[in-house]
């Protein structure tokens, strides 16, 4: 119940954040079809080239410059999770770079050390992982801005060891009473898992070059080596599973864009002009 | 992109009613039980039912329960061995309580040796115990202090794994 409790309130924090942006976006709907992009189509008309174009060419003057480069940052939420959480420790680098004009290669690494204290389980989860894969940003942005609102795919790998620490023995006849949890303290070494990932996401430049981030991620196990006589009940970069092959995972990021050059953005009419002179 | 996020929040709070792994299904197999089946000596096919029995563990002061009852009137009970340790001693008392002098109570002993495995059922339910009755001695049969002769006339082994509670693991004759 605290679970589903705490699942529902994260879940409606989502959906304000997600609203917020949601709103925004609407008038640039409406300004993609007015303000020229780079990848608008040709228009037919070439019929006058008199002085109203130039007319023309003197509103489209201030130009957009699309900025290409990296952007490394870490995980808001793992970082500080790991401070105030004693039963956490983990760190994720995140990066990406940017293809073209919508589309980023995105990677994230991490290393996760966790203690997962179940009512009947106690185990220690250790490893690190790698996911990799792209993103696609859905969002039009004004002149100079940078947001982001993507969606994105990511294969994940990660490798691991369990240690299960105790555990208790379900027995439904009560006649003996409940026994105390039973120490372990066995290991399972060289564990190994793979999975698809979904990824929502926005970022926004908060000032110059520094980006904030969010993500809400959808997993799908591919590969699970599971250990004997125990189960992979948290695979790092995964989260917790299910009786299922699903998981779900997010989030909260700081980056820094390290610009490398710039792509003008220049509008397809005044283009048709140079080449024909 | 509006009705792509909006997809997303219902995936999003369809995952969050997925919480049934928390708690442990009645219907898992879990523990089990030893289960015991009574049999006429005389005619070793045919069942026959116990009287008043009560089954009470070494140390225990109530006799065990079996179907919200302290004594045993049937032909089949369930005993829930120890799992903490890798015998259990039973006191099965027949006519329990009786002071009919034609069917007074009788006492015999029985220690349960076997070996413990505990196997990993679910992170709701943990681990469940699986018990091996020992090869060469599963069990020790013994009149009572009081001698009043042994009421079980033979006590057989039927399966030696206890992993489920769906067989007979032990046949008294009687």
């Amino acid at each position: 119940m605290k679970h589903t409790l705490k699942y529902f309130f994260s879940s409606c924090l989502i959906l304000s954040l997600f609203f917020a942006n949601a709103q925004e976006t609407t008038p640039t709907i409406k300004s993609k079809d007015t303000v020229t992009t780079g990848v608008l189509p040709k228009k037919p008309a070439i019929v006058t080239k008199t002085a109203v174009v130039s007319k023309t060419d003197s509103i489209v003057a201030p130009v957009k410059t699309n900025r290409y480069g990296i952007r490394v940052g870490v995980d808001l939420y793992r970082l500080s999770r790991s401070f105030y959480d004693k039963d956490y420790k983990g760190i994720e680098l995140v990066g990406d770079y940017r293809l073209d004009k919508r589309r980023y290669l995105a990677v994230e690494v991490g290393n996760e050390n966790k203690t997962t204290d179940d009512d009947r389980l106690n185990f220690t989860t250790k490893g690190s992982y790698i996911k990799a894969g792209f993103d696609y940003n859905g969002y039009e942005n004004w002149l100079d801005m940078e947001n982001i609102i993507s969606i994105g795919l990511r294969y994940g790998f990660s490798t691991f060891n369990q240690e299960l620490n105790n555990f208790r023995i379900y027995n439904s006849n009560q006649y003996f009473g409940e026994i105390p949890p039973i120490a372990s303290g066995q290991k399972f070494n060289g564990l190994t898992a793979s999975w698809i990932e979904v990824v929502a996401g926005m970022k926004a430049k908060v000032f110059n070059n520094v980006f904030l981030g969010f993500s809400l991620r959808f997993n799908r196990l591919i590969s699970n080596k599971q250990p004997n006589n125990f189960e992979n009940l948290y695979i790092p970069g995964f989260n917790r599973t299910y009786n299922g092959d699903f998981g779900v995972g997010f989030n909260y990021t700081v980056t820094y864009f390290v610009p490398i050059f710039k792509k003008k953005v220049v509008p397809v009419e005044t283009k048709k002009e140079t080449k024909k002179k | 992109m509006k009705k792509t996020i909006l997809l997303l929040l219902i995936l999003c709070f369809s995952f969050s009613g997925c919480e049934k792994d928390d708690i442990c299904d009645a219907n898992t197999v879990t523990t089990p039980r030893l289960v015991v089946t009574f049999y006429d000596f005389n005619n070793s096919s045919v069942e026959k039912t116990v009287d008043n029995l009560s089954i009470i563990a070494e140390g225990m002061e109530e006799p065990i329960t079996f179907s919200g009852s302290n004594l045993i009137n049937g032909s089949t009970v369930s005993i829930p061995l120890k799992l903490d340790a890798d015998t259990t001693t039973f006191r099965f008392t027949l006519n329990s309580g009786s002071t009919n002098p034609a069917a007074l109570p009788n006492e015999d002993i029985i220690q349960f040796n076997y070996r413990r495995d505990n196997i990993f059922v679910s992170r709701a339910c943990g681990f469940k115990t699986n018990f091996t009755l020992n090869g060469n001695s599963p069990f020790v049969h013994s009149d009572a202090a009081t001698a009043d002769g042994k009421w079980m006339l033979q006590v057989n082994v039927k399966n030696n794994i206890i992993a489920n509670e769906n067989e007979t693991h032990l046949e008294i004759f009687f």
